[in-house]
């Protein structure tokens, strides 16, 4: 998952990189205080969202006076950026200097690590690469000594006058790269003042859930910010996903696989409906225990606008009939919560399982037939909006 | 690889005194899966249900185990790995999910240079209908047919299967090449193998958002060109940005692994790709299900 850019510069300035000055408003308080400080110097307000292409999307504005830096921070916190909601603003000094590209990367397909450089970096690096041809682009076994090489090889390939910083830079990420076990370490734009000092003017960290485990640091960064990051904070909590798609949907779903969860969202939304999450629960390994359907079920009560209920599950080896039966107890533990229910089960014990919801939660209605529960739930959620 | 698998390939598992190795074991055997050894990471030994357990696989090369499905919590997958190639396995399916990518860079650097196929990690494993699997594809979603399938989603791939299968279409061969983004074996390593599969009579790529395999597939078929009709769903029109969707390889940043991106690329190189999983099945049953084209 990507951080959010002023942890992202948190942990290169941990690791020797520096950073532009700054200071980070969250809220009104924040907001006043930017207002009072510094009037005249101009400043860049940046939108805290894990997304690409913040510039293009409105999120990046530059400010020439503290007023005008806290008008655009007023206007940008509570926006919406690609399904994000801003959080927080970043308020950075400008940063006077030529603009350069650096990035440290795993390369799925070959299964090594690319480094790239470019001294033309800024918005439209992409295109400046493939235009102008100039992007050092090395593909290097994963491992520390092949990459050190490759550094040397970028070493002599630079300015005489910027070599020496720009190598120390690409040594500082590729140790937090390892160390931190990245998928992405990329600056842009990597400034080089004309003191010849480098800055890190943006930071787009990739991290790995898979491995958090590992890096304590990394966790409590995201504790720290829970609201920042409601989805990695949920999965490292609850040990399943569940996502919020849009704040405003109708539609609940309780559903397994991350593959086909992601493919009924694509159908609902196709046919018009809205859902509000993307989940993959793992029934495999509820074994019985109600607690993740009581999170999620507890999750979809405090939404605002959700009317119905979806389940999907596919059972190839989990037994539907357990399933059912934790349904059934979870749902006795959600007093006062009522929402009309459709549970799509099928495989393994699936008549089993409908003969317990039959009998014990007579409300949810049971069917085996995906392409029949989407329109059905379609058109519930529908029905209930307009009631 | 695929076309060396049928029910008499000596198979180990790793892993298989824990629940999930316990559990997976019996339902691979009653599948046809000829299951020759188990190893458990505790050192234990003795038997689980008949099949004898050994501390690692080297102690287990009596048995001469051709491929080893590892059945182990994700991060001790690296560990029972390297086991695997020592003992000269060339077959090693890893289902977990959770893996850490930097330990799947060394794995798969590890089995790259021991010249050993890694499926994996984040899958249900494989399938050759009718002889054999190694994981836990659902036998209700398998069955003989003409169809080469290769899916990310394990869940997406059952549902699909399931209709299929239903509407009278089995699998030659069913691989899930897993939903994380560094894995052993891609969509264009295992089309070739799937395509030379000589029940395959046409292609199936189960996809989701996120990285750059459907496209590097979609290069590679337009380079090699296809005798048979490849099928294509891509799942994911609706993720999020920046955040991995259930997947760890299902991430979209910037235009970077959009659906938009995948559609283009596929329909380039010639692909019928379906934005539903009714408008898949009804094209793929309309052309293999009845009639006479039908293979039986």
């Amino acid at each position: 998952m990507l951080l959010i850019e002023s942890d992202g510069k948190r942990l290169l300035q941990a690791h020797g990189i520096p950073v532009p000055a700054s200071s980070l408003v969250i809220g009104q308080e924040d907001v006043a205080k930017l207002a009072a400080a510094h009037p005249s110097t101009p400043k860049i307000v940046k939108a805290q969202v894990p997304v690409g292409g913040r510039g293009k999307a409105g999120g990046v504005l530059r400010a020439e006076s503290s007023a005008e830096a806290a008008a655009a921070a007023t206007a940008m916190l509570g926006r919406h950026i690609k399904g994000h909601t801003v959080r927080a603003c970043l308020i950075e000094e400008p940063i006077a200097g030529s603009e350069h590209y650096l990035a440290l990367l795993v390369d799925a397909g070959s299964g090594g690590i690319r480094l790239l450089y470019s001294d033309a970096g800024g918005i439209d690096i992409e295109q400046a690469a493939t235009t102008s041809g100039h992007m050092f682009d090395r593909l290097v076994r994963p491992d520390r000594n092949a990459f050190d090489a490759a550094i040397s090889e970028l070493e002599q390939t630079l300015d005489p006058t910027s070599a020496s910083a720009i190598a120390a830079c690409a040594r500082q990420l590729g140790a937090l790269f390892f160390d931190k076990e990245l998928l992405l370490a990329e600056i842009n734009p990597l400034f080089l003042r004309p003191n010849g000092q480098i800055v890190a003017g943006d930071a787009k960290i990739v991290i790995d859930l898979n491995a958090i485990e590992r890096h304590d640091d990394l966790k409590s960064m995201l504790s720290g910010h829970r609201d920042w990051y409601p989805d990695a904070w949920r999965k490292i909590q609850e040990q399943f996903d569940f996502i919020e798609l849009d704040a405003q949907g109708t539609i609940g779903l309780v559903t397994t696989g991350a593959g086909l969860s992601m493919m009924l969202l694509d159908e609902l939304t196709e046919k018009g409906a809205r859902p509000f999450n993307f989940c993959d629960v793992r029934t495999g390994q509820m074994r019985g225990d109600p607690s993740r359907l009581l999170a999620i079920f507890r999750w979809l009560k405090e939404a605002p606008n959700v009317r119905m209920v979806l389940i999907n599950i596919f059972a190839g080896i989990t037994d539907l009939a357990e399933f059912a039966r934790t349904l059934v107890l979870a749902l006795s533990q959600m007093p006062g919560w009522n929402p009309p229910i459709v549970a799509r089960l099928i495989g393994n014990n699936e008549e089993l399982a409908m003969e317990i919801l039959r009998t014990q939660a007579p409300q949810i209605r049971f069917e085996t037939d995906l392409e029949k529960a989407i329109s059905l739930s379609t058109s519930m959620a529908q029905e209930a909006n307009h009631a | 690889m695929l076309e060396l698998l049928d029910s008499n390939t000596p198979v180990l598992i790793q892993g298989i005194s824990g629940r999930m190795g316990r559990l997976h074991t019996g339902l691979m055997r009653q599948y046809g899966t000829n299951i020759v050894a188990g190893v458990s990471m505790r050192g234990q030994d003795g038997d689980v249900d008949g099949i004898p357990v050994y501390p690692s696989c080297s102690a287990a090369q009596q048995h001469r185990p051709f491929a080893s499905v590892v059945m182990v919590p994700p991060l001790r997958v690296m560990q029972a790995v390297e086991d695997a190639i020592d003992a000269g396995i060339r077959l090693i399916v890893t289902v977990a999910e959770g893996i850490p990518v930097h330990d799947a860079l060394r794995i798969r650097q590890m089995t790259a240079d021991a010249g050993v196929s890694w499926i994996g990690p984040s899958t249900p494993g494989l399938c050759i209908p009718g002889k054999m699997k190694l994981g836990f594809l659902p036998d209700v979603s398998i069955a003989p047919g003409p169809l080469g399938v290769m899916s990310k989603s394990g869940t997406l791939s059952y549902e699909v299967c399931y209709r299929l299968s239903q509407a009278g279409v089995g699998q030659s061969a069913w691989v899930g090449v897993g939903g994380d983004p560094v894995k052993g074996t891609r969509f264009s390593d295992m089309a070739p193998e799937l395509t030379a599969l000589s029940a395959t009579r046409a292609l199936l790529l189960i996809g989701e958002v996120g990285g750059d395999e459907e496209e590097e597939f979609a290069h590679s078929l337009q380079a090699r060109g296809s005798d048979i009709p490849v099928y294509a769903l891509i799942a994911g029109k609706q993720a999020k940005e920046g955040v991995s969707m259930g997947h760890a390889g299902a991430l979209v940043m910037g235009g970077k692994g959009s659906i938009v991106s995948k559609h283009e690329a596929l329909k380039k190189a010639g692909v019928e790709v379906h934005q539903t999983m009714h408008e898949l099945v009804a094209a793929i049953a309309g052309r293999l299900g009845t009639g006479p084209t039908a293979h039986t």
